[in-house]
């Protein structure tokens, strides 16, 4: 018995320093891979594609439920991004407020009988209306079946070769569609996938549907967040990309060439995950099949959402995203470390496996471990404390090269928005990352608390304008 | 060293590591802020520089060596030159030859220095447009960095630099997508003196590569020289490639010119449905009412995307919506929604909706269409 808590007393400590070893590693990868993206962002010249008939169109794919507050503003952001070619397509997802004729009225649309080919599954479509009020914007009108059944609507009436999908909620970057189309035009036959930088628009000044200024928010919970984007946006998905492995591509923002998500059968009705599943299986669809492909993030093209303020509705996102997590932990367990599969199987999907599936147990189990261990003496607490030591050092130290990677967007900036980030880095360890585990935990055990969506209880783009 | 020696160690290099890393963090934060605001200040103090060089001819504001080197002098040069045109543009190119900021930059680009420095020197270069540069653009259309390639083909661009254009197409066969796309927006800007280079390589390459020759094709279709119809069609007549075959027609379309008009009426019967499409396209671009007819058997095409093509295109050609409105009663109910599709997206549809609400003159087979029954 003693010498089984001692093994995994110890075990759990080494666990956590290759976890972190691997996000440090990771990161080092990813700051190799911006560091290059930097010049050829400051000195290239991708606003030449603007005027080029080469650059390829683009539909953008916005699903809508009960987005009656925002969703105008939120178009209308959208309708003046930066790009030659581009249609907007919003699909109502059976709202129960006004958020079909607040389109309807603020664009002067009018329902068309238009020929609708539906390649990808999805509930009835009850109308589709198009306008022209100089934006391109058709808006198809169906019943309520969830975020991917919208989706996979809006894909179907998406009259171009590659579709942007993202939310209703979301503050785009004007530049974001010209940076992440030039992943395309780089290798149009080989790119089927682009991810973007998705960013925390918490405490920022936002005006008719525009980024005035970014700043850190005083409240703990958002400010937490945007470390943890940070981390994920700029310390791990350049390095996967780098390695053509990049595990998700965020469903806020995930360019993908509409045949390949014909192939795939689009996004997965009712999968609390479905940007990770859509990914996963667009992997295994081309090295199954032998296709060369690949699937990149580009982080300068950068979009702004609102994230949780209380500890309620980020629960209840984070219970959502676990569950969607082991669905997909389920459903690619045979690309899991599998060979076959290459950098996708061995390292992210892997990777992802073990710190991202597994951690939560690990800790959990490690919170009870280790304490008993210790105090029947079977770990030295003075080792014990060093090895911790370790593993919070390096985790640390995987925030701080996310700051640092961060420096070159400049968004933060005041040196007081990144001394706050700094401090957070520190005390997030205290308490908050534990709770996120309980949480995870909780997502683990299962129950209808667990089975949906629920509300995510927005403050809304068009409000934050005045905030 | 023992196990727990190994730890502590460890345990102090990661939070030296960590201690390091915050302060850097912080100090580059200061640092950056008050350097960004220094370089737009000096940048400002260039312009003005700049400006006055270019407003009095014995202008005596000092260009030193220094500021020539300086990385804000170069960004005030590619604004005011992104702000000028006629003959400031050449006024300017002497005032910065005269200091040395060409050499400079040739020197720069040539060097072995990281891809920042070089690619600002080929942006700077590029920007100016001076014929001194050519020799380095040139050698440059080489370079291991795909960007710096770009920007010393845009260079050569500018300059009108013809000697460039056979190095440039030639370069297509070799070049990554990326880099391909961006040398065929610069052959459309050297215009017609293109058109024979592309021509020659289109006509040696086709049988065996077609990413190359597509785009070659294409970049002919946006340089409008009406000289290369007729080799095109040669050439679409010879083509087994299908990527070749649409690059040809859509460039042909393009062209709109008459010549054409007799092959692609025969491509409108074609066995493939993605010639057929395409051919529907091009001749919207020819713009001539005659081809409505055979276009309109399109409609009721077995394909959905020549029966969209096909009333896009004559949607687009004079008379066309005429013959729209007719279709959304035809009995094919594929062609009605084709018809529909193609009068929706060019406003007529909702348009006709309007009128016939406002003046009660009941277009009946039009409104029953758009509310959904026929």
């Amino acid at each position: 018995m003693y010498e089984i808590m001692r093994w995994l007393g110890y075990g759990t400590i080494v666990y956590f320093i290759l976890m972190q070893a691997y996000l440090v590693i990771l990161a080092m990868l990813s700051g190799a891979a911006l560091r290059r993206n930097h010049h050829l962002r400051r000195y290239g010249r991708v606003g030449e594609m603007l005027s080029s008939r080469t650059t390829p169109p683009i539909s953008i794919v916005i699903p809508a439920y009960n987005e009656e507050a925002g969703i105008v503003d939120s178009v209308r952001s959208m309708s003046i991004v930066k790009y030659p070619r581009f249609e907007i397509v919003i699909t109502n997802d059976g709202s129960k407020d006004r958020t079909l004729e607040a389109l309807i009225e603020a664009f002067g649309l009018e329902k068309v009988r238009i020929p609708y080919r539906p390649d990808l599954e999805c509930a009835p479509v009850r109308g589709i209306y198009r306008g022209r009020s100089g934006v391109d914007i058709t808006v198809i009108d169906k019943e309520n079946a969830g975020r991917a059944d919208a989706l996979n609507a809006g894909i179907n009436a998406a009259r171009h070769p590659y579709v942007l999908c993202t939310d209703a909620d979301v503050v785009l970057d004007p530049d974001c569609l010209v940076n992440s189309m030039q992943r395309v035009v780089e290798d149009r036959d080989r790119t089927v996938g682009v991810g973007g930088n998705v960013r925390p628009l918490n405490g920022s000044r936002v005006d008719l549907g525009h980024l005035i200024e970014a700043s850190v928010p005083r409240e703990l919970i958002p400010r937490m967040q945007i470390l943890e984007y940070l981390r994920t946006f700029l310390a791990s998905r350049p390095g996967w990309s780098w390695m053509n492995a990049l595990p998700i591509v965020s469903g806020a923002f995930g360019i993908w060439k509409k045949s390949v998500l014909v192939e795939v059968g689009g996004f997965s009705r009712g999968h609390l995950g479905e940007d990770m599943d859509l990914t996963m299986r667009v992997h295994r669809h081309h090295l199954d099949n032998k296709i060369p492909y690949r699937i990149v993030y580009e982080p300068a093209a950068v979009i702004w959402t609102e994230v949780p303020e209380s500890t309620r509705v980020l629960k209840r996102q984070r219970i959502r995203w676990h569950r969607g997590l082991m669905t997909s932990a389920r459903d690619f367990l045979s690309m899991t470390f599998n060979p076959r599969y290459r950098q996708v199987g061995l390292v992210s999907w892997g990777g992802f496996f073990l710190f991202e599936y597994l951690a939560p147990i690990i800790e959990f189990i490690g919170w009870f471990v280790i304490p008993i261990a210790w105090l029947t003496g079977a770990l030295n607490g003075s080792s014990l404390l060093w090895m911790l030591g370790i593993a919070f050092g390096m985790g640390l130290m995987n925030s701080l090269v996310a700051l640092l990677l961060d420096e070159s967007y400049g968004y933060f900036n005041s040196p007081t928005d990144t001394s706050r980030l700094v401090v957070m880095a520190v005390i997030e360890n205290f308490g908050l990352r534990q709770v996120t585990v309980l949480w995870r935990i909780r997502a683990l055990i299962g129950g209808k608390e667990t089975r949906s969506w629920g509300n995510m209880e927005r403050r809304g783009v068009a409000n934050l304008a005045k905030g | 060293m023992s196990p727990d020696q190994l730890i502590k160690m460890t345990v102090l290099v990661v939070f030296s590591v960590n201690a390091v890393l915050a302060a850097v963090l912080i100090l580059l934060k200061v640092v950056h802020r008050r350097r960004m605001r220094r370089h737009n200040l000096r940048r400002q103090r260039y312009l003005g520089v700049l400006s006055r060089h270019l407003s009095f001819e014995n202008c005596t504001d000092p260009i030193t060596e220094s500021m020539a080197e300086d990385p804000a002098f170069l960004d005030a040069l590619i604004d005011m030159r992104s702000a000028i045109t006629g003959d400031e543009v050449s006024t300017l190119r002497t005032i910065v030859n005269r200091h040395g900021v060409i050499d400079r930059q040739i020197s720069h680009l040539d060097s072995s220095f990281p891809l920042g420095r070089r690619l600002r020197a080929a942006v700077a270069l590029a920007e100016i447009g001076d014929e001194t540069a050519a020799g380095a653009l040139m050698r440059h259309l080489e370079d291991r960095e795909p960007e710096i390639r770009i920007q010393c083909g845009r260079g050569l661009g500018r300059i009108q630099w013809t000697p460039a254009i056979d190095q440039i197409v030639w370069r297509f066969s070799a070049e990554i997508p990326w880099v391909r796309a961006r040398f065929s927006d610069t052959l459309t800007g050297f215009g017609p003196k293109a058109t024979w280079p592309l021509l020659a390589y289109i006509r040696i390459n086709h049988k065996h590569e077609s990413k190359g020759p597509a785009l070659a094709i294409r970049t002919l279709g946006q340089i409008q020289d009406h000289q290369a119809v007729g080799p095109l069609l040669e050439i679409l007549e010879e083509a087994d490639d299908l990527e070749i075959e649409i690059a040809a027609i859509e460039a042909l379309g393009e062209l709109g010119s008459p010549q054409a008009l007799p092959k692609l009426h025969v491509l409108l019967d074609s066995t493939r449905w993605e010639l057929r499409a395409r051919a529907a396209t091009a001749l919207a671009g020819l713009g001539d009412p005659s081809t409505i007819p055979h276009m309109t058997t399109l409609l009721r095409d077995e394909n959905w995307w020549v029966r969209r093509s096909s009333a896009a295109a004559i949607a687009r050609i004079p008379g066309g919506v005429a013959t729209l409105y007719e279709a959304l009663d035809d009995e094919d109910p594929f062609a009605a929604d084709a018809a529909a599709e193609a009068l929706t997206d060019v406003g007529e549809l909702v348009t006709a909706r309007r009128r016939a609400e406002t003046q009660e003159t009941a277009e009946e087979p039009l409104l029953a269409h758009m509310s959904g029954g026929k």
